[in-house]
């Protein structure tokens, strides 16, 4: 399993929201990307309904994911390739250790793949003693970094071009310059060498086709196509949820991903990968390996009221539009996934106790709803997960997480049940302001435990008098 | 070929599902076994376009190309197609070495423009990916796919046809075959594809109807490995300038011979 920071999501907010760089690099991602997919959804010939479209399509490949995995994994033996089942992360990364082992592979170059942060594929390998090379320029940064992505599309979106030219010149010995086309030329042919003297080439999968029998990979640097062809041997992992039945249906997932994704209408390489080379084919690899990864999705299958989650293609446009995330980065987050996507999935998959501060960090605002590529109704399951957090479930083992929301709601319910008790706490709330702070009007401090609220903002006093008592002042006689 | 480890994944999906653990399930109506109307009407619409529809739908194709940094130019026939392309070998310059060479697909619309005589006479090697004969012994099959891949590494332009074009995405469509490698759109810092006017389509709705439902499309299908490919490889990862030619082809021209 990968490193999960789930519990630092704070301190790791405090410091998100304190670095100025970090928020201008995420204030303009969210202005180009977040206006320009809404854009792009309303220039569909559908118009963004097609939205819903899509939904339900998704939604009938996990009711049938049974069926669909196995026509997909069928169509791909036949023509020679190999399926793995994954149950675990750890049953993942063994099967890619296993062929690496088997095949000696030394060098392993890898495409942008968010479900191997989820499995830790790299430290694995690099146990193993095999080098591994993130070759999406992102994550090439972040990997010659050492750090971990802090968005799903745009990994190094927390560097600054300087902070990139200091690490090339450190790690790459080339001459400072902080041109971005200069410094993308420098990875080019650093990367090049790597792509065509490695032995294995991982991807993740965008979406599979059933019908077909092939998985698709959608990149724009043509990294992905690099490390799947150039390298003798090619795995592939997947979340066992990125399918769908038939090729009509593809075609719309696929518009609203490029969408979602970049506000694009197609991405600059789309690969539709069904098997190894073939007799007579002059390249790609000589072994084609799908790893398809329950990791705790199957749990999400089972609850109905989390099944909709698994319909999620991870094009990260909710990232692109989320208050929160836009203030406190990727990073908060702790795992593979962050923003609102990562707020629902990160819980579900990690343990929901021990990752509650990501549900209860975000805002409801509902942004993410109308900027999901799936319309995916992710506040209804952030709320969802917020009340296991104070009354506990059973089935997923959550614990209430501290009693004042229940208590809180328990006493409020209390207390406007009975229009004597309702009215005898405002007269004691308007007599008990008194002692507290004001400025222009305004309360500036509330006590404990009450003290958070007003941290950044201030709060309308009650007034002297409620409506009920002006009404009967005013309009009886 | 079950193996334990897709018995036990299939047996907890079914379980979430609520379907018996056991029991493969077949559920027909997810597949299609005919074409659905829709299908229908777009492969009537391909098979009636006019020459008018597809000038218009060039026309389309230049536009989406123009933010994609794609060079689309319209050619007459063959011999126009074989002059540009030369054109171009002869004012571009290597970016990993210093000599020139090229390497390009055997297709019949490339074996059309006779690219041979002219590279000779400029002294530039011509490297074509021909198929790997299957009866050869394992030995030499693969002495043969090293000897093409050097040949591919070392040559500075890929050319290529392809099997359609999507004018509203501006996207080339390959299915690769033999003698029709993937790595030469890719490798190569320039990639030069030569198509015929009619191998444009309007869009993915009508590609996938035809690679679905037309016979002459229908059996081979994807193949094992088929690519979109709309305009050259780019990036955005640092502080999101874009930046053209991260990994695959700095350049990508496109000649349509419109005859």
């Amino acid at each position: 399993m990968s490193d999960i920071s789930t519990e630092r999501y704070t301190e790791e907010a405090r410091r998100g929201i304190a670095d100025p760089v970090l928020r201008k690099a995420l204030a303009f991602l969210q202005d180009r990307f977040g206006r320009g997919t809404a854009e792009a959804y309303r220039r569909l010939p559908e118009g963004p309904e097609l939205r819903l479209e899509a939904h339900r399509i998704r939604e009938r490949a996990i009711d049938n994911l049974d069926v669909l995995l196995e026509t997909l994994a069928e169509r791909i033996r036949a023509r020679g390739g190999h399926v793995f089942f994954a149950a675990t992360a750890q049953d993942a990364v063994d099967y890619c250790l296993s062929v690496a082992r088997r095949t000696g592979v030394r060098r392993v170059v890898k495409g942008k793949s968010m479900v191997t942060e989820e499995i830790g594929l790299n430290p694995a390998l690099e146990a193993a003693g095999v080098e591994v090379v993130e070759t999406d320029l992102g994550e090439y940064i972040i990997q010659l970094a050492g750090e971990k992505p802090s968005h799903i599309i745009a990994p190094a979106i927390h560097k600054t071009r300087h902070e990139v030219a200091d690490l090339f010149v450190r790690k790459l010995g080339i001459a400072r310059t902080t041109d971005p086309p200069e410094l993308t030329q420098a990875a080019r042919a650093a990367l090049r060498e790597k792509f065509l003297t490695a032995d294995m080439g991982t991807s993740g999968v965008n979406m599979a086709c059933a019908e077909t029998g092939h998985i698709t990979t959608v990149s724009n640097e043509g990294n992905i196509r690099m490390a799947t062809t150039m390298p003798r041997v090619h795995v592939a992992f997947m979340g066992m949820e990125r399918i769908v039945a038939r090729l009509d249906e593809y075609e719309k997932v696929l518009r609203l991903l490029c969408r979602g994704a970049s506000a694009q209408t197609m991405g600059t390489y789309v690969s539709f990968m069904g098997g190894p080379r073939r007799p007579g084919e002059s390249d790609g690899p000589g072994e084609f390996h799908l790893v398809v990864i329950d990791n705790g999705r199957s749990r999400i299958l089972a609850d109905p009221r989390f099944r909709e989650m698994l319909c999620c293609v991870r094009c990260a446009a909710c990232l692109n539009v989320c208050p929160v995330y836009g203030k406190i980065g990727g990073h908060s987050y702790g795992f593979a996934y962050s923003g609102p996507v990562g707020a629902v999935v990160t819980p579900l998959l990690t343990g929901v106790n021990r990752a509650k501060d990501l549900c209860q960090g975000e805002s409801l605002c509902g942004a993410c709803k109308d900027a999901c590529s799936m319309a995916i109704d992710l506040p209804r399951m952030l709320l969802l997960l917020r009340e296991m957090l104070a009354y506990g479930d059973p089935a997923w083992g959550v614990t209430p997480a501290g009693r004042l929301d229940a208590w809180a709601y328990k006493g409020w319910s209390w207390l406007i049940r009975s229009r004597r008790v309702y009215e005898a706490a405002l007269r004691l709330g308007a007599l008990g302001q008194t002692l507290l702070p004001r400025s222009r009007g305004m309360i500036r401090r509330l006590p404990p435990p009450f003290h958070g609220w007003t941290l950044n903002r201030d709060l309308h006093p009650l007034a002297r008098e409620t409506f009920t008592e002006r009404w009967r002042r005013t309009h009886t006689r | 070929m079950d193996t334990t480890d897709q018995i036990t994944f299939m047996r907890r999906i079914r379980t979430a599902l609520g379907h018996a653990p056991d029991i493969a399930r077949k559920v027909p109506e997810l597949f299609a076994d005919a074409p659905s109307a829709e299908d229908l009407q777009l492969l009537e619409r391909i098979r009636q376009r006019s020459v008018a529809e597809r000038q218009a739908l060039f026309a389309q194709l230049v536009e989406a190309g123009k933010p994609l940094r794609l060079n689309v130019t319209p050619v007459a026939d063959e011999p126009a197609a074989a002059r540009a392309v030369l054109g171009l070998i002869e004012a571009k310059s290597p970016e990993w070495g210093t000599r020139k060479s090229i390497a390009a697909w055997r297709h019949p619309v490339i074996d059309g423009l006779q690219l041979g005589p002219g590279l000779a006479a400029r002294d530039i090697p011509l490297h074509l990916s021909d198929p790997i004969d299957p009866a050869a012994d394992p030995a030499c099959d693969q002495a043969e796919r090293d000897r093409q891949r050097a040949a591919l590494i070392e040559s500075f332009i890929g050319v290529t046809s392809a099997d359609f074009c999507m004018a509203d995405t501006a996207t080339l469509v390959m299915r690769n075959r033999p003698g029709q490698p993937r790595s030469v759109a890719l490798v190569p810092s320039i990639h030069v594809a030569v198509i015929a006017l009619d191998q444009l389509l309007a869009d993915m709705k009508e590609l996938f109807a035809l690679l679905r439902w037309d016979e002459r499309f229908r059996a081979e299908a994807l193949t094992h490995y088929m690519s979109f490919i709309s305009g050259p490889s780019k990036t955005a990862d640092i502080e999101a300038t874009m930046v053209h030619g991260a990994h695959g082809p700095r350049e990508v021209h496109l000649f349509v011979i419109s005859g």
